[in-house]
């Protein structure tokens, strides 16, 4: 049975962001942060010297091992709550394409001339399409082969038959670094759509306090 | 006659054949003499060598030299004192000259083409005595050498010598022999180093009065092998140094592969010049390339695929990689690399502890020294590695993605086309705001301006 988790001292806003996920999310965000930083630094020594190679692979490992700990409150939230519907709220693919088209024009041109978002939020609909496609790619896809890829790292020896499966060191390397640049990108533009609010702070404060201020789209 | 010598007063022939006798006696007193003179010279008497011997000795002592085919003088001469003092003296000469028969000796002449190829021969003798030492020397680099016709490769009887064979304590002491006659450079390196030095210093090193090594004690004194042909010389390293898996393990990431894949000498031994090798391995038959294969064959591969004789690069060597195999069945080679030190002397120069290479960034930045170096290698059955050159950029390169597989260092070889998809997505990550920002204002100033143009019509 869906409940809403309304606060009745908060009856001005929606709560869409339930506290497990805030909880999630700010330790994913800081997580990735420094993971970006400390493997820039692990893989760009002779460029720039933020901490030494030995320290920021030390911070890479205890940082990573928090991040992928992080991902199973998500995983777990999502699995045994009813809120999984954020990720598929309808099961049609022909719905999905028409509203993901929908939200690119929204994007692209609409936001410009003052309209609003053709998606609206709701506690178990909270994404528009586009958000949808790109944070299951994401927690899916990218971060998994980030998480195993950087595992296989950790203990070579320990994981040598599964990275022969894999094709090799090199090839996990190759693997955790493509999964580096695309949340590098990620990061900047995932920080930039959040800030497209009502008012640039709109999306940033719900997802402090879980409550949508005003009609819109949430940056999760 | 034989009734006439019985008969009568002698004949003739009977007087012919009596002086014989007497010149025959005689000579033979003459000749004990001399040999008994010439054995008081030369110290033989004094010495307690068989009467057998000592007639070997009588002539052989003194100097004595032999024309051979080939134009050579060998020498005969035995010094009396190294074989009386030799742990060999009381066996006597013949139980290692088994060919000479000392009823013919010296008048048969035996034929010696040259001295090498009778060292060569005699060599077998040491065999009779010393089967399993010999066994040993023969699964050696060594022996393998020598088979390969190499004049200057050790037989027994140059680390033991011919005649002074001593026992095995004469090796102890720090004086290099017999190694250092054929590697003196690298004894020099050794005697320098924190083992020559405790060594030197009394041979305690720890509480726990373990020897420092001299050369038998790392590379064994009969079953030398080639030093890259396995990971004896690190286990090696590591029967004393017991404690040094777990002393890595406590601050280095992944201690064990870089325990596997570094060699020891190439951290402890701080001022040694460093390369990585890339060794052929065919994980099918999981031995080195090489092993059973004619290196005649994998040479003429190597000179077709690198024309210009310039060094392998990239795709050169992902070609050699694809190519290199055994026809008519599924194989799977790879390159194993490993950081090792680029020569013998270096590997020798191993510094106290506490100047070991510590510094990760020392390897694990692009650009590293020890990256500028780097060669491919199959191995020959003897465990030698036979190095071809290759160009840096076979460690950077997106191709080694397949043939470099199995080799990778944090920063040290990452590949360059991965460094311009991170700037193409920083830029995109950046530009993608900064364009959605820039289009958003630029509607805006245009709408406003829109509005106002519309209001002044208004």
């Amino acid at each position: 049975m869906r409940t809403n988790h309304v606060n009745p001292a908060r009856r001005e806003g929606t709560y869409i962001n339930p506290l497990p996920i805030r909880i999630w999310h700010w330790i994913n965000a800081l997580g990735f942060v420094l993971l970006i930083l400390t493997g820039a630094q692990i893989r760009y020594v002779d460029l720039f010297n933020l901490m030494s190679f030995e320290a920021a692979v030390k911070l890479h490992n205890w940082v990573g091992f928090t991040v992928i700990a992080n991902y199973f409150l998500w995983l777990g939230y999502y699995v045994f709550s009813d809120r999984i519907t954020n990720y598929h709220p309808v099961l049609d693919a022909r719905i999905f394409v028409r509203n993901f088209f929908r939200q690119v024009r929204y994007y692209g041109y609409g936001i410009f001339k003052g309209e609003r978002s053709p998606h609206h939020v709701h506690p178990y609909d909270k994404f528009n399409p586009m958000q949808r496609l790109t944070y299951q790619l994401v927690m899916l896809v990218a971060a998994p082969i980030s998480f195993i890829t950087g595992v296989m790292m950790w203990d070579i020896k320990r994981f040598q038959s599964w990275i022969e499966m894999v094709g090799g060191i090199r090839m996990v390397d190759t693997l955790h670094v493509l999964m580096f640049i695309l949340f590098v990108f990620f990061i900047f533009v995932h920080a930039y759509m959040g800030a497209l609010g009502q008012k640039p702070s709109t999306h940033y404060k719900e997802m402090f306090t879980g409550y949508e201020e005003a009609e819109g789209t949430p940056a999760h | 006659m034989l009734n006439n010598s019985r008969t009568g007063s002698p004949t003739k022939p009977d007087r012919e054949t009596a002086r014989d006798l007497a010149a025959l006696v005689t000579s033979g007193l003459m000749l004990a003499v001399i040999l008994n003179f010439l054995s008081m010279a030369t110290g033989i008497a004094a010495a307690a060598v068989s009467d057998s011997d000592a007639k070997c000795l009588a002539c052989h002592s003194m100097k004595l030299e032999k024309l051979l085919e080939n134009g050579e003088r060998l020498s005969l001469q035995v010094p009396v004192a190294d074989f009386t003092e030799s742990v060999h003296s009381s066996f006597g000469c013949t139980s290692c000259h088994q060919n000479i028969d000392d009823r013919k000796h010296p008048k048969t002449k035996v034929a010696i083409s040259n001295s090498r190829d009778y060292s060569v021969e005699q060599n077998q003798s040491c065999r009779n005595c010393h089967a399993a030492k010999f066994e040993q020397y023969e699964g050696s680099i060594h022996a393998s050498l020598v088979a390969d016709g190499d004049d200057a490769a050790p037989l027994c009887t140059d680390c033991h010598s011919a005649h002074a064979v001593k026992s095995l304590a004469i090796y102890e002491p720090l004086t290099g022999q017999p190694c250092m006659n054929c590697h003196e450079n690298i004894f020099e390196a050794y005697a320098e180093s924190v083992h020559g030095a405790a060594r030197a210093n009394g041979n305690v090193i720890r509480a726990s009065h373990i020897q420092a090594p001299i050369c038998a004690d790392c590379h064994r004194a009969h079953e030398i092998t080639a030093v890259a042909a396995n990971d004896r010389l690190q286990s090696t390293c590591l029967s004393c140094h017991e404690g040094a898996s777990l002393a890595h393990d406590e601050w280095l990431p992944n201690a064990g592969l870089h325990l596997d894949v570094v060699a020891c000498a190439a951290c402890h031994s701080p001022m040694a010049e460093r390369r990585i090798d890339l060794q052929l391995y065919d994980n099918v038959t999981q031995t080195p390339v090489g092993r059973n294969e004619n290196d005649a064959v994998f040479q003429e591969r190597v000179r077709k695929i690198d024309a210009a004789g310039d060094g392998l690069d990239p795709l050169e060597l992902w070609s050699l990689v694809r190519q290199t195999g055994h026809e008519g069945r599924a194989t799977d080679v790879t390159l194993r690399g490993r950081m090792e030190v680029r020569t013998g002397v270096d590997a020798h120069r191993l510094a106290v502890k506490s100047s070991a290479v510590r510094d990760c960034s020392n390897c694990h930045q692009y650009g590293a020294d020890v990256f500028q170096n780097v060669t491919v290698s199959i191995t020959r059955p003897d465990g030698r590695k036979q190095r071809y050159q290759a160009k840096s950029e076979v460690l950077s390169s997106v191709v080694s993605v397949n043939s470099v597989g199995d080799f990778y260092t944090l920063g040290g070889t990452r590949i360059k086309l991965l460094d311009a998809l991170l700037i193409l997505g920083l830029i995109g990550g950046v530009a993608i705001p900064v364009g959605h920002m820039t289009i958003g204002r630029y509607l805006r100033k245009k709408q406003q301006a829109g509005g106002s143009r519309c209001e002044r019509i208004m």
